[in-house]
């Protein structure tokens, strides 16, 4: 009989489980339960194979990168074409997703003393060129991952370093609190994704919460699109408006927030709402966004009472008591001014 | 795990590719397959294709931006308007169902 564990579709296996003989039947649960190992659930990272080519962990601080070719196919990892240390390749988007990978790292260590994703020094895998003209960026458990862009809408996902910052969080809070990817939490995921990947570029530059331009995938684009960014984190909802892509929908306001039953509850839309509680936040203390904003965010996100399936308000409640246990009591304002001006109560009691 | 309901000639069948980094509305490609305009063997076929797709239903699906493929299907049990809504993960999603919706066909 075939072998069972080549690559076959788990729906197939799953018809021999109902029809096969009794060798075919136990050879594919046998296989089922090896897929099922595979599959991404919330929790710590996942120990990708590719990184056997990487030192273990060593010295904390110290961060260990491998970035791979896909060579557009959707295999993952792809080739290894520059590791930790290595010389520059050539290729843009090699060299840009090593070079953001080491920013990303590099943000988490010096600004929250974090040692990469798990905080146990976990190796940062980016596999680009995956698929053909893919339009999309993702973290699927035990890697990044990054497309070419289709070259009419939008350009390779490496160029930039917010996408990066952004899918290396989606590790993070995975390891950390597990939100749930849906409804509110689903958004305060991808809020927190937003939140952290643009201070990883705002830390990189120096810019100020005055300087910075609060855009998500400002480079992403291409110039023919009408739009400066996928989201504004200032003004949500205003990020493009084209013919093609139809306007930004995200909200500004809870008083807006979309029920849908698209894209798990709307988390990459209404994650506009706690992404304008942090720039307000951020833009009333002033200076340096990752001075303050950045580290109560992370003290929230760190802390152990935080529900995998948080509220809005929940998630701020905890933001608030931060600000006031780590700094002032005019930042606890700010910060409960923040989430206030966008429709969120802190104070509220969940149920 | 779910069973496929009954899908008679007043079935409709919605395929869209949702989440990912840029979740945006238009490149979700919707397409609606209306069950009044297929044939009995296209019928046959796309049920056979989304049977296979049901043990693929994940509830983590779209999590850390990875794309799925959301089925929904509108149909009548008895009296009444019902539907159900899955996922498949777009890593685990059967070539078939990737040209259903992409084309509108099945080879």
């Amino acid at each position: 009989m075939t072998d069972l564990r080549s690559f076959i579709p788990p729906y197939i296996l799953h018809r021999i489980v109902a029809h096969g003989s009794e060798h075919q039947r136990s050879s594919a649960m046998s296989t089922l339960a090896h897929v099922r190992t595979l599959r991404h659930t919330p929790g710590p990272p996942v120990r990708p194979v590719a990184a056997a080519i990487l030192p273990a962990p060593g010295k904390r601080g110290q961060v260990q990168r491998s970035v791979h070719d896909a060579q557009g196919k959707m295999l993952l990892p792809g080739m290894p074409v520059r590791l930790e240390g290595q010389a520059p390749s050539g290729d843009p988007a090699v060299d840009e997703a090593y070079d953001a990978l080491g920013a990303s790292y590099d943000f988490y260590w010096k600004v929250l003393g974090r040692d990469s994703i798990d905080d146990k020094g976990f190796a940062l895998i980016g596999s680009v060129h995956y698929g053909q003209d893919y339009e999309n960026a993702f973290w699927n458990g035990s890697q990044m991952v990054f497309g070419d862009g289709d070259g009419e809408i939008f350009q390779r996902f490496t160029r930039s370093l917010d996408v990066v910052g952004h899918e290396l969080t989606h590790g993070v809070v995975e390891s950390e609190a597990g939100l749930v990817y849906a409804d509110q939490s689903g958004a305060l995921n991808e809020s927190l994704s937003d939140v952290f990947g643009v201070l990883t570029k705002q830390y990189l530059l120096g810019h100020t919460a005055d300087q910075a331009d609060w855009l998500i995938g400002a480079d992403l684009l291409t110039p023919r699109i009408k739009g400066i960014g996928l989201r504004s984190m200032a003004h949500p909802g205003t990020a493009y408006d084209d013919p093609l892509l139809g306007k930004d929908p995200q909200p500004d306001h809870m008083r807006k927030f979309v029920i849908t039953q698209e894209d798990n509850g709307g988390v990459h839309i209404n994650s506009g709402i706690p992404n304008r509680a942090f720039y307000l936040a951020a833009k009333a203390m002033g200076g340096f966004a990752w001075e303050h904003a950045g580290l109560i965010w992370y003290d929230a996100l760190c802390d152990k009472r935080l529900s995998r399936e948080t509220s809005f308000s929940a998630f701020a409640k905890l933001t608030v008591e931060h600000a006031q246990r780590r700094f002032t009591a005019n930042h606890a304002g700010a910060v409960q001014h923040g989430w206030s001006e966008v429709g969120v109560d802190p104070t509220r009691e969940e149920p | 795990m779910n069973t496929l309901p009954t899908l008679d000639e007043r079935a409709v069948v919605c395929l869209s590719r949702q989440g990912g980094f840029a979740a945006i509305k238009s490149l979700t490609r919707p397409r609606e397959i209306d069950f009044a305009q297929c044939s009995l063997d296209q019928r046959s076929r796309i049920c056979d294709l989304l049977e296979g797709c049901l043990p693929l239903d994940s509830s983590v699906a779209g999590g850390g931006d990875q794309r799925f493929y959301q089925i929904e299907l509108h149909y009548r049990k008895g009296e009444q308007d019902d539907q159900m809504v899955f996922k498949v993960p777009e890593n685990q999603a059967p070539d078939e169902l990737v040209r259903l919706w992409d084309s509108g066909e099945l080879s």
